[in-house]
């Protein structure tokens, strides 16, 4: 329930996506993160786009993340020390403070992002964070990690040293979001706070075909009928969202139409069904 | 009684590599030469014939594995001489009284003189600490708490302890070394995305309007009454 609870804390610093580009376009005078080239769609003309943050949405993807008790609560390697209590105080909470630089020809500015943030980090210390990033974010050490599987500290280290939404923490996660999908290992994150929001930048970039194959292999198909809504929802105008509200499919028939108009494994996904629908048939009968 | 012992010493050097380090801080302790070789002393002719094949042997080996350490842990060398125990298992301290100090000695090694029972990582010229030695670094961690072994239970020098500490955490942060995440807990935040401490100044709207930034800086006229009551005052003054 505390991993629920976790799951559903970091979902809304997602939103930060969204906000960043409509912002971009209001608000000219405030300096927006700027993040690196993004995989995800601008197309910001339908008024409707369901946010990260919504609940319809947050119920979808919790749904699918699923709660595997032995992976959330696994025994972890710490320190055998008896507990420390501490208070908050309201002069422990961080305080808002301007930050200001000086140039040396005398131009007075504000700091940048990343200046602010190194800044925050000496003066109001934050666990677990580093002034300089830690070197397992460079090229070769994260293609090292990423071969040993360990997607998920990668993730949980980038919580910790970034802020959500810096141009660091998209483009790291871009790219553990792109290599599990490339080598399709999506179960590595589910039941980690991380799953729904990778699902959530597969559904914008349009590439979730790996994602419901897996879990067809692993006969989640309610997970696979939620994700394919949640397709439908973030892309209304696609050619299977449209097929779908005018049949007004529910369960099975969401994916049989998902499979013939959108995907690109569509071969798979109907042997699938069809193994599926045949056992469901035999259980009905026996 | 001695001699004899040196001579089957010397012998057994030769024959069984093995056994030559515990042999060799024997020898050393007697005939106080150094027992490695460093890079000033390559020419140094020591009048024991045994004891420069022994030396002239490691001194290789040393020179073989400082480019890859991590190959010396895969060699028949370290497996005859450690099997699967850590670096630092069987390893004694000596020291007077029953309760060791609680600090090991500074360092083993002080210019080209070893000490005495040097520590597991001084004994041994082959294992190297190296932040990409993964298998070593592994030894000194403890599987149950993921905490760095005491040097006072491992037994190793001071200067030793301190480079391993700094070759675990380059290794932590390279990510060859697994490392517990603290969590951190994003409930109470706002997730604005700008902020108006951040970005770029707006110009100041005297620059904008065509002002000088101080009225000062430009034309003044002043005030006539101003004026007037000035040269009243310093009417004598004036002219």
């Amino acid at each position: 329930m505390a991993a629920l609870g976790a799951v559903r804390c970091l979902f809304r610093s997602y939103s930060r996506v969204k906000n960043a580009q409509r912002s971009h376009q209001m608000l000219v005078r405030c300096s927006v993160r700027t993040f690196c080239s993004g995989t995800q769609d601008n197309a910001l003309s339908d008024h409707a786009k369901p946010q990260f943050t919504d609940p319809a949405v947050q119920d979808i993807l919790t749904r699918i993340t699923g709660l595997d008790l032995q992976k959330v609560f696994r025994p972890i390697k710490q320190e055998l020390k008896p507990p420390t209590y501490k208070l908050m105080t309201d002069d422990q909470l961080e305080q808002e403070r301007f930050i200001v630089v000086r140039e040396p020809d005398g131009i007075l500015r504000k700091a940048s992002w990343e200046e602010r943030d190194r800044l925050i980090q000496t003066y109001f210390p934050k666990g677990g964070r580093k002034i300089t990033a830690p070197l397992i974010f460079m090229e070769e050490n994260l293609k090292r990690v990423f071969s040993q599987d360990r997607h998920t500290d990668v993730l949980d280290l980038c919580l910790v040293q970034f802020e959500p939404d810096s141009s660091e923490y998209i483009r790291l996660h871009e790219a553990t979001y792109e290599d599990l999908n490339k080598h399709g290992k999506y179960d590595l994150l589910r039941s980690t706070r991380h799953f729904g929001g990778m699902a959530w930048y597969l559904v914008n970039a349009r590439r979730v075909d790996g994602l419901i194959v897996d879990m067809l292999k692993r006969e989640l198909f309610q997970d696979a009928v939620s994700l394919v809504s949640l397709f439908h929802m973030v892309h209304p105008h696609s050619e299977s969202a449209q097929e779908a509200a005018s049949q007004q499919a529910t369960g099975t028939n969401l994916l049989k139409i998902y499979s013939q108009k959108e995907s690109q494994r569509s071969g798979f996904i109907d042997l699938a069904l069809q193994a599926y629908e045949q056992t469901a048939a035999e259980s009905a009968a026996a | 009684m001695a001699a004899s012992r040196q001579g089957i010493a010397k012998v057994l050097c030769r024959l069984l590599p093995s056994i030559s380090h515990p042999v060799r801080q024997y020898q050393s302790c007697l005939h106080r030469l150094p027992a490695r070789t460093f890079p000033g002393l390559s020419g140094f002719q020591p009048p024991r014939h045994t004891l420069y094949q022994a030396v002239s042997l490691q001194g290789a080996a040393k020179a073989r594995y400082t480019d890859r350490p991590w190959d010396y842990l895969e060699s028949a060398e370290y497996i005859e001489k450690y099997g699967t125990n850590p670096v630092w298992a069987g390893y004694r301290r000596n020291h007077k009284g029953g309760i060791p100090p609680q600090k090991t000695r500074k360092t083993c090694i002080r210019g080209d003189k070893i000490c005495g029972n040097p520590c597991p990582i001084c004994r041994d010229p082959n294992v190297i600490v190296h932040h990409q030695n993964v298998k070593l670094l592994e030894q000194f961690i403890s599987p149950h708490t993921g905490m760095v072994y005491d040097p006072t239970q491992t037994g190793v020098c001071m200067k030793q302890q301190k480079k391993l500490n700094k070759a675990i955490n380059t290794a932590q942060d390279h990510g060859l070394l697994p490392i517990q995440i603290p969590y951190v807990d994003f409930s109470g935040e706002d997730y604005s995305n700008s902020h108006d401490a951040v970005g770029s100044t707006p110009p100041p709207p005297s620059l904008t309007s065509g002002n000088t930034w101080y009225k000062w800086y430009s034309e003044l006229t002043p005030d006539q009454n101003e004026v007037a009551k000035v040269k009243k005052t310093y009417k004598a003054y004036l002219n």
